[in-house]
């Protein structure tokens, strides 16, 4: 993780595009800018940031379900739960699943574990638009490298 | 059993908070009623669910930005209602 450039996302340990699935991990990082605020003396990870953390993991799984042709976008943030607080160098785990694939839109539901135990969850939406422009399919395509994106998953 | 714009005008009004009886066959969506995009990805879905379809919101909104298409067509609620029923039709007659 590199909160303060909302990488959050490290690995995708499984994606599994005909099942709608996919499992990423994500190491909180022991310091951060972040953390001098939030909070001094007793560092915790900003629950909306826990929920960006479970859009990027949705962002992947549609991506993969997409096969890149198209960018999913946050847009409804909806029964987020923060179960339990997360801290720095705590792992934790996100599984995401599709939910509903709409025209143009979908929807997810996501967990955030660490050790096993749920400390967040939610439902969200996104909408699907084409890649504005080369910049940023390119930023994602080498951010999909970075975090080990199984292209062979997506291709036929 | 319900017809499909009770069925339609019964989600609008539990997804967007407006009171059932202001929505009539003749309401428009967006003109009338004040949804907006987000607002309406939450009726789709609801609509998709509900219906056992998939409303064509892109190529629908594609045909109102190339002009070939108003938005009377799709979003006041006794065309959508009609659009919905055709839906239902495609997919029965494919099934």
């Amino acid at each position: 993780m590199q909160l303060e450039y909302f990488h959050m996302i490290d690995r995708i340990v499984d994606l599994k595009v005909d099942e709608k699935k996919i499992v990423v991990e994500a190491q909180v990082p022991k310091e951060s800018t972040i953390f001098e605020g939030h909070f001094p003396g007793y560092p915790l990870m900003p629950g909306v940031l826990l929920i960006e953390s479970m859009a990027q993991a949705s962002g992947w799984l549609l991506l993969g379900m997409l096969k890149f042709e198209r960018m999913p976008i946050l847009a409804a943030v909806k029964e987020a739960k923060v179960r339990g607080s997360v801290f720095p160098e705590d792992l934790i785990t996100i599984e995401a699943g599709l939910t509903h694939e709409g025209s143009g839109y979908a929807m997810t539901e996501a967990k955030i574990r660490v050790g096993g135990k749920l400390r967040a969850n939610s439902t969200l939406t996104f909408t699907l638009i084409p890649f504005p422009n080369a910049d940023m399919r390119g930023h994602m395509e080498a951010m999909a490298q970075r975090i080990g994106f199984p292209h062979q998953a997506i291709t036929p | 059993m319900s017809s499909t714009f009770d069925q339609v005008a019964t989600i609008i009004a539990e997804t967007c908070d407006i009171p059932r009886d202001t929505i009539t066959p003749e309401s428009h969506a967006i003109d009338d009623l004040g949804i907006d995009s987000l607002d309406f990805l939450d009726i789709a879905f609801a609509i998709d669910k509900a219906f056992g379809i998939k409303l064509p919101l892109e190529k629908w909104t594609q045909e109102v930005n190339d002009g070939k298409a108003t938005t009377e067509q799709y979003f006041v609620l006794k065309n959508l209602s009609a659009r919905i029923d055709e839906l239902v039709a495609a997919k029965g007659a494919s099934a």
